[in-house]
């Protein structure tokens, strides 16, 4: 620590000392002239310089980029616009395409329905009239064989009374007998 | 063994001597640096300004940050109305700065450590901007050295302090870059000195000063640039706009 103080006083003393004996060269007069009159020409050259070229320039380069981020900021917000209108598009699209696709399906469904219920009733009617067909078929058949059976047994029923007795009986009243008991008979078998 | 740390501000003639009419407008070390900053001011703005791109490389970048730079500090200290000194103060700004920045290479001359230097350019200023402020507004202009708000009693003596204080605008502004040039050079090279005159053993201390001081000296020019610059613009505040 001493040596450092013995240092620093050391240098301030020597400071001095050059100072006391050294003159300012600027204060000689000789090339005050010459200072300014260069200083004045280099100057002017340089503010000439400045002034009529490299300011404009650089200034006229800022200006061209800010134009240029402006522009692009305008473009993209142009793009952006367009974008989302493209994408509000897209969603309608979709959304009439989901609206047609189930009126599509709501209305196939209809016609299918609409066709089954015809279908059904088609056949519906179909079977009802075979059903009757069949029905009247039974009944004539029914009626049918019971004449067929009255007359079988009214022919048979003759021919056994001629037989055995050999006398021709009264037709109507043979017939008669039959259809009694053929009814009787019958009620039990119908019934 | 140390040489005297004041024949670095010498001036000498370069070439051969120009007299005219008795006036010796010799070509010196003085107006060489001056040149060589000038040309190096020029050659960075050209070759900055050469080729413009919508993105900027490095080189461009720097110009556009010093553009910007200085826009900045005159609208910020003079505002709009001060526009048309832009190059003006760009030039001095970059001049100065540039004078002072080559005075920190070794073996060069410092162009503003010459108080005629400082002087020419600070009367320039101080007499544009009266000029200015009289072309804008006139007597009005006068009112400067009477600021408002001030108690009758004091009024002449503020109005006193105010005419001496503006006079001594050139003064101060060119003493203040002339003698912070002067003072930082020659520090330098005196403790420059003391590490020859110490030698090996006790040179370390002074060294270490050595550097540290370039450091602050570069700061310094830096900043003695920015302060004459920026007190230009505050003078022309003053002539454009009266707030007085």
């Amino acid at each position: 620590m001493r040596i450092l103080v013995f240092i620093l006083v050391f240098l301030i003393a020597k400071i001095n000392l050059i100072a006391a004996e050294a003159g300012m060269p600027q204060l000689d007069k000789t090339y005050w002239l010459s200072q300014a009159f260069w200083l004045v020409l280099v100057f002017s050259l340089l503010y000439f310089c400045i002034n009529n070229i490299f300011l404009p320039k650089i200034k006229n380069n800022l200006s061209n980029r800010e134009k240029k981020i402006k522009d692009n900021l305008e473009e993209a917000k142009l793009l952006k616009d367009n974008a989302s209108q493209k994408k509000q598009e897209y969603i309608n699209a979709l959304e009439d395409g989901k609206k047609s696709v189930q009126k599509i399906i709501s209305e196939a469904k209809k016609k299918l329905n609409q066709d089954i219920e015809s279908k059904k009733e088609d056949i519906e009617k179909k079977i009802q009239d075979e059903i009757n067909n069949a029905n009247k078929e039974i009944k004539y058949l029914k009626t049918n064989s019971i004449l067929t059976i009255n007359k079988i047994a009214e022919d048979l029923s003759s021919k056994i009374i001629e037989d055995i007795s050999g006398d021709k009986l009264n037709e109507s009243s043979i017939k008669a007998t039959v259809s009694e008991i053929s009814k009787n008979k019958l009620k039990e078998y119908l019934s | 063994m140390a040489s005297n740390p004041m024949t670095q501000f010498e001036v000498y003639k370069i070439g051969p001597e120009l007299k005219f009419g008795g006036f010796d407008l010799s070509f010196t070390n003085s107006s060489l640096f001056m040149v060589l900053s000038t040309l190096i001011i020029l050659g960075f703005l050209h070759f900055s300004t050469s080729n413009k791109k919508i993105i900027p490389d490095k080189i461009q970048l720097i110009s556009e940050m010093l553009y910007n730079f200085i826009a900045k500090m005159i609208s910020d200290t003079a505002g709009s109305k001060a526009k048309p000194y832009f190059p003006f103060i760009f030039s001095l700004f970059t001049f100065v700065l540039m004078c002072n920045m080559i005075g920190m290479l070794p073996y060069s001359f410092t162009v503003t450590s010459h108080i005629i230097v400082t002087m020419i350019m600070a009367l320039f200023i101080f007499i544009a901007v009266t000029v200015i402020g009289f072309f804008k507004h006139g007597a009005k202009y006068l009112s400067i050295f009477v600021p408002s708000g001030v108690p009758m009693v004091l009024l002449p003596l503020i109005t006193v302090i105010e005419i001496i204080s503006y006079l001594s605008r050139p003064i101060s502004l060119s003493v203040r870059l002339f003698a912070n040039m002067m003072a930082g050079h020659t520090m330098l090279k005196v403790f420059g000195s003391f590490v020859l005159s110490l030698g090996i053993v006790g040179g370390w201390l002074p060294l270490t000063f050595s550097v540290a001081l370039t450091g602050l000296e570069i700061l310094v020019a830096f900043l003695q640039a920015y302060v004459f610059a920026i007190l230009t613009c505050i003078y022309l505040n003053d002539a454009l706009n009266l707030h007085h």
